[in-house]
């Protein structure tokens, strides 16, 4: 039995194709995500990567920001849940999840069974998700994926707040017209991702092991932050953009079984 | 349409059109309005005038845009709102405003009222240490104030025997209302959480002793069917207020049912009754101050607000506490980490969601409320 997860986000779009409710057979992700054609192209390039079709598919389950366009979902459930069922399936070590993705932050939390004790959220702020480092990546003239090889060879920390994103923005532009050294303030960019999502993992109680999930969870300078700042191991989860699509795509199995 | 639904849309039609009912109000009685302010006073000396309370809570998506000339960003959306209201002259047909002052930013509010009755905005204000004697006798001081100047703004005598019958009115008002929290909480396939909003929000713009007879008739109709099992979630919500539809509609989306509220505009404002006694009215309605609880602006040293919740969620069977965060109301924000502890101790499952009069979109809020469901 086939089923699949489509993880339609801000910034990404991202689909899953799961066989007997264990072996990924396709994960792909497009890097434009909801009101695009991005959950269709992310459909089409799994069925292409598996050699499925649209009709060998028992259950789709939607998550993500545009959970509820997707036409071809059976049903949608939140992005939370996703993450956690993705996540649990693949660290089942892990309590506590750390997701940041292109417009929001969540910290959840997991008993040892995989179910969510609690989660938070980051309020409508842009500050301390994917969008942050995006903006500033501009300011810097660099791109994201070039940002965790500026943070690497950084020798200090340039600090900026993690209060609004508009005015680190000016923060990072007074950092460079004092001379300031790139590097340092992509690590300061970092920093300032990590401690505003690090604060929600604190509300709720840390406890280990703590996996980092989420597009930005693939930038290594970020990932170096969120260590340093909860000042613990931090577990990457594997292929972390597509763990929501993934727990989509488990949820969509247990549906399919009940049918 | 069913009784039901006829006396539901009566009563959302006037929680949706205050404005209307006061010019109705006015049309039938030939007497005015006076505006209450959040988030207590003494009703029932208004209406023992003859005059029609009006609630003053905000608005619903407005812009702001002049309030930001008086106010700081930082103040809550429901202030911002009302000011940005009196700067258009929305308060203007009010012929008094009662103005409470239990928080900081209602004291610097009622000191610069900008409506064209800014000559007429009644402020008084409520003792925090609670428990002494000596504050009922200072509320009481601060009340008969109230009454002189309502007296001259109206230029209506109020006598005690008119305050007694009002005092009656409000105190079966209250009972009325609590017994619908309670038809509420066991039909929610009959009353919605937006139809539950707009039965509390009615009584705001109309006497209530129509409103009273309103809902009794709702309740009686209500009962006479049989109850059904919900096989949604239930929840105890709390905060000041709850609102706009859109977001109650996402409870009804999701199957939330609520079956109880500690809401500033909704229970808290009929908690407590004004008892008989032999005291005077203004002594027994100064006392229903003292009696107060489980409230943000009302001075408990002993913060019994959680451990009241807790026992709203065992009384009523409830799967969580949804605690409604008026963004930048200290009081509210102050309370919270004192309940988060004492509901996670308990196991208490809780949510966290921000109440904002200014927005437009709920896109995350749903996502929070869905994931909580879930989670539940």
């Amino acid at each position: 039995m086939y089923t699949m997860g489509v993880d339609i986000g801000s910034a990404s779009s991202k689909a899953v194709i799961l066989k007997d409710g264990k072996d990924i057979v396709a994960a792909e992700v497009v890097q434009v995500g909801t009101g695009s054609s991005g959950p269709k192209k992310a459909m089409e390039n799994a069925f292409e990567a598996s050699g499925l079709k649209q009709e060998d598919i028992s259950f789709t389950v939607a998550t993500g920001y545009g959970r509820f366009s997707l036409e071809d979902a059976d049903k949608q459930m939140s992005e939370i849940s996703c993450h956690a069922k993705g996540i649990y399936h693949l660290v089942p070590t892990a309590r506590t999840i750390i997701d940041i993705g292109g417009q929001d932050a969540k910290a959840i939390r997991l008993d040892n069974k995989g179910g969510i004790k609690q989660f938070f959220m980051n309020d409508k702020c842009a500050a301390g998700t994917g969008r942050f480092i995006e903006v500033m990546a501009r300011v810097l003239e660099t791109t994201l994926d070039e940002m965790a090889g500026l943070d690497e060879q950084a020798e200090e920390t340039a600090p900026i707040s993690s209060t609004c994103t508009v005015f680190a923005e000016s923060e990072v532009i007074s950092q460079l017209s004092k001379g300031t050294n790139r590097n340092n303030i992509a690590r300061g960019v970092h920093m300032s991702v990590a401690s505003r999502a690090c604060g929600l993992a604190y509300r709720g109680g840390l406890e280990k092991d703590v996996v980092f999930t989420g597009g930005v969870a693939r930038n290594a300078g970020v990932v170096r932050a969120v260590s340093s700042v909860l000042k613990t191991d931090v577990i990457v989860a594997p292929n972390p953009q597509t763990t929501g699509a993934l727990g989509a795509a488990l949820f969509a199995y247990e549906a399919a079984q009940k049918k | 349409m069913s009784k039901v639904e006829t006396i539901l849309s009566q009563l959302k039609e006037v929680a949706a059109n205050p404005k209307k009912a006061m010019d109705d109000f006015k049309a039938e009685t030939g007497k005015g309005a006076v505006g209450i302010m959040p988030i207590y006073a003494p009703e029932e000396m208004v209406h023992a005038t003859g005059y029609l309370p009006m609630g003053i809570w905000g608005a619903q998506g407005k812009q702001i845009s002049k309030a930001r000339t008086y106010l700081p960003a930082f103040a809550c959306s429901i202030m911002q709102q009302i000011m940005e209201l009196q700067c258009e002259g929305a308060y203007d047909d009010l012929a008094a405003v009662l103005f409470s002052v239990p928080c900081d930013t209602l004291k610097c509010l009622s000191q610069k009222w900008k409506g064209a009755n800014a000559d007429k905005v009644i402020v008084f204000t409520h003792p925090q240490n609670r428990g002494l004697e000596a504050a009922n006798k200072f509320l009481v001081t601060e009340y008969e104030l109230v009454k002189k100047q309502l007296e001259a703004y109206l230029g209506v005598k109020i006598t005690n025997a008119a305050l007694e019958n009002s005092i009656a009115i409000y105190n079966e008002n209250r009972a009325v209302m609590r017994e619908f929290v309670k038809v509420a909480a066991d039909y929610p396939q009959v009353i919605s959480a937006v139809d539950r909003h707009a039965v509390f929000k009615a009584r705001q713009f109309m006497l209530k002793e129509k409103h009273t007879a309103l809902v009794k008739e709702l309740i009686a109709e209500i009962k006479a069917m049989p109850v059904q099992p919900w096989d949604g979630k239930k929840v105890v919500v709390t905060g000041i207020m709850l609102e706009p539809n859109q977001l109650l509609e996402i409870f009804d989306e999701f199957k939330i049912a609520i079956v109880d509220d500690d809401l500033a505009q909704e229970s808290r404002q009929i908690r407590v009754d004004v008892l008989d006694g032999e005291e005077g009215p203004l002594y027994r309605m100064a006392k229903a101050w003292q009696q107060m609880y489980g409230c943000s602006v009302a001075t408990d040293t002993k913060k019994g607000r959680g451990k009241m919740l807790i026992n709203k969620t065992i009384a009523t069977g409830a799967d969580a506490v949804i605690i409604a965060m008026m963004k930048f109301c200290d009081p509210e924000e102050w309370d919270y980490p004192v309940m988060y502890r004492e509901f996670e101790e308990k196991g208490v499952k809780n949510l966290m969601i921000e109440v904002d009069q200014e927005v437009t979109s709920f896109e995350q809020v749903k996502t929070r409320l869905q994931s909580f469901v879930e989670m539940l």
